[in-house]
């Protein structure tokens, strides 16, 4: 466990359940703040169930998440995310619409946003798509925009569900850096990976989902094959890749 | 030809009656379309026709019980169409169905019961009048209630606009903002009931969805973005008052479907020849070139 007891987001003796069945049980510990801390388990591990918990989206059966994120300041991806793609929205008002919950709901966009709007496009290389409509972008160029939405929001807490599912080669890079400069300046980011590359490039810390339980390890220490206090071998984590395990 | 023009176009707004009529066109005009666009997004397009229906028992029972006054009856409208959403969300909630068939049962069993207590209660000239709307009886109270109503709908929909956009677009986006959709969307279908209640008095009851749908509908031939869509279907909705009244008092016929049936005209001659997606539209349609200028 990396625990930092002043970090953002903690998790104290957590249970969490979907229907009758408890997914998760004395789930206890810290995501380090500005860090990139990957999720991974084996399906039906109980990644979407720590994710819905920690977004206050699934009430926990014992314990407690502590976050002191406030709400506008949470970001979740998920990887079936229910986007009405036939919605008539250009890319920029999508990344627009995420300065709304800081922003509220009467008062108008200032040059001051819509410039930031533009920054954030251009450091996402989307800026030629600004008022392409969304269902018109390809699963990359979604992802882009969709990340440049919680740009927009400044998130503090970034929850991602497999995000580089589906994208081409050349969005994986432009969001492993961008993922990176986000946690650099401080915002906690959580994501479910799959592929041990992509974890070895992106992660600082690791999550181990097991048997209803979660250990703290770190990325070397994963991939190296040393998941202590889990009895879980890396590849019956559903983990695949050419990274060495 | 200048007095044609009068005798046609100014003439017949002489009269107190048409002038009223057409204020509360107008105001309707401006409150309607954007819930039908939003309504056609959301792939709703038809919870306005079952929400109009929704609303005749209530209409009837205030006409019963206060005569033809607009007050009475779009207060039983509105009560009657809340009954039927809440009603209908908590059998499909309770049973698991859908809700649309419990939509569709609750709105033939409000139909039904509407047209029996009108019936009962009056001649057939009423029912019609419930019905199909009729521009005579619209007085001032009425037409401040028409007004008051639709300047509720503009603010309202003003004021939860940015939600709304989010919840049809993202809803899991609102969700996390701790704002819950079921929220945004019941004060949406609220909004709609009142429109419709204040449609029926010049447009009846089953009419009053037409000028909400019929230029949402025709605007999507039109345009691609939101604030098009509710612009092309405001405008659309204004002549269509304007010119419904006119055809209306020149022919003698009811004032809701006159205004309905040139919205219907506008909806047709959009799919002939608008500039998205419409028959034209197809047959022209040629991909542009690679490097050619992103289109607007």
């Amino acid at each position: 466990m990396a625990a930092t007891s002043d970090a953002r987001l903690q998790l104290h003796d957590l249970q969490l359940a979907q229907g009758n069945r408890t997914v998760l049980q004395h789930v206890d510990g810290a995501f380090r703040d500005g860090a990139i801390t990957a999720l991974v388990g084996a399906n039906g591990a109980g990644k979407s169930t720590l994710i819905q918990g920690i977004m206050g989206l699934l009430k926990p059966v014992a314990g407690r998440v502590e976050c002191t994120v406030p709400k506008e300041r949470r970001a979740w991806l998920p990887q079936q995310l229910p986007l009405d793609l036939t919605f008539p929205m250009s890319v920029e008002e999508l990344v627009m619409t995420g300065s709304w919950p800081s922003h509220g709901a009467l008062v108008g966009y200032c040059a001051r946003h819509y410039r930031k709007g533009r920054e954030i496009m251009a450091r996402l290389g989307i800026s030629h798509l600004a008022h392409r409509p969304l269902g018109e972008l390809s699963g990359g160029q979604r992802q882009r925009a969709l990340i440049g939405r919680t740009l927009m929001q400044e998130a503090e807490l970034l929850l991602l569900d497999e995000p580089f599912a589906n994208v081409d080669a050349e969005t994986v890079d432009v969001l492993t850096t961008v993922l990176r400069d986000m946690a650099d300046s401080g915002v906690t980011i959580i994501v479910v990976l799959h592929d041990t590359d992509q974890l070895a490039r992106l992660a600082d810390e690791v999550v181990v989902l097991a048997n209803g339980h979660a250990h703290w390890t770190s990325t070397e220490a994963l991939l190296q094959g040393q998941t202590p206090r889990s009895p879980v071998a890396p590849l019956a984590l559903g983990l695949t890749g050419t990274h060495a395990c | 030809m200048l007095t044609l023009l009068d005798a046609w176009l100014l003439a017949p707004f002489d009269y107190g009656f048409m002038r009223r009529a057409l204020v509360a066109g107008l105001a309707l005009s401006l409150a309607a379309p954007p819930l039908g666009v939003f309504l056609v997004l959301r792939g709703m397009s038809l919870i306005g026709d079952a929400m109009a229906h929704a609303i005749l028992p209530g209409v009837a029972l205030g006409f019963l019980l206060a005569g033809f006054s607009l007050p009475a009856m779009s207060l039983g409208g509105v009560l009657s169409g809340l009954l039927v959403a809440v009603l209908a969300g908590s059998v499909s909630q309770m049973t698991g169905h859908r809700e649309d068939s419990a939509m569709a049962s609750f709105f033939l069993i409000s139909l039904a019961g509407g047209v029996m207590l009108v019936s009962l209660g009056g001649s057939s000239v009423d029912l019609t009048h419930v019905l199909f709307g009729s521009v005579l009886a619209v007085n001032t109270t009425a037409l401040l209630l028409i007004a008051a109503i639709s300047s509720v709908i503009v603010v309202t929909l003003a004021v939860i606009f940015r939600a709304l956009v989010v919840e049809c677009l993202d809803p899991l986006f609102l969700r996390g903002q701790g704002l819950h959709g079921g929220l945004v969307h019941g004060l949406f279908l609220g909004l709609v009931v009142l429109n419709l209640t204040a449609g029926f008095q010049t447009l009846g009851t089953l009419m009053a969805v037409g000028l909400m749908m019929l230029p949402a509908t025709a605007a999507r031939f039109w345009s691609k973005r939101l604030e098009g869509l509710i612009a092309i279907a405001i405008g659309l909705a204004l002549a269509a008052s304007f010119g419904g009244l006119l055809l209306s008092y020149h022919l003698s016929i009811p004032s809701g479907p006159a205004i309905i049936l040139i919205a219907g005209v506008g909806y047709l001659l959009s799919a002939l020849v608008g500039r998205h997606h419409s028959l034209m539209a197809r047959l022209r349609r040629r991909a542009a070139p690679l490097g050619a200028p992103e289109p607007h």
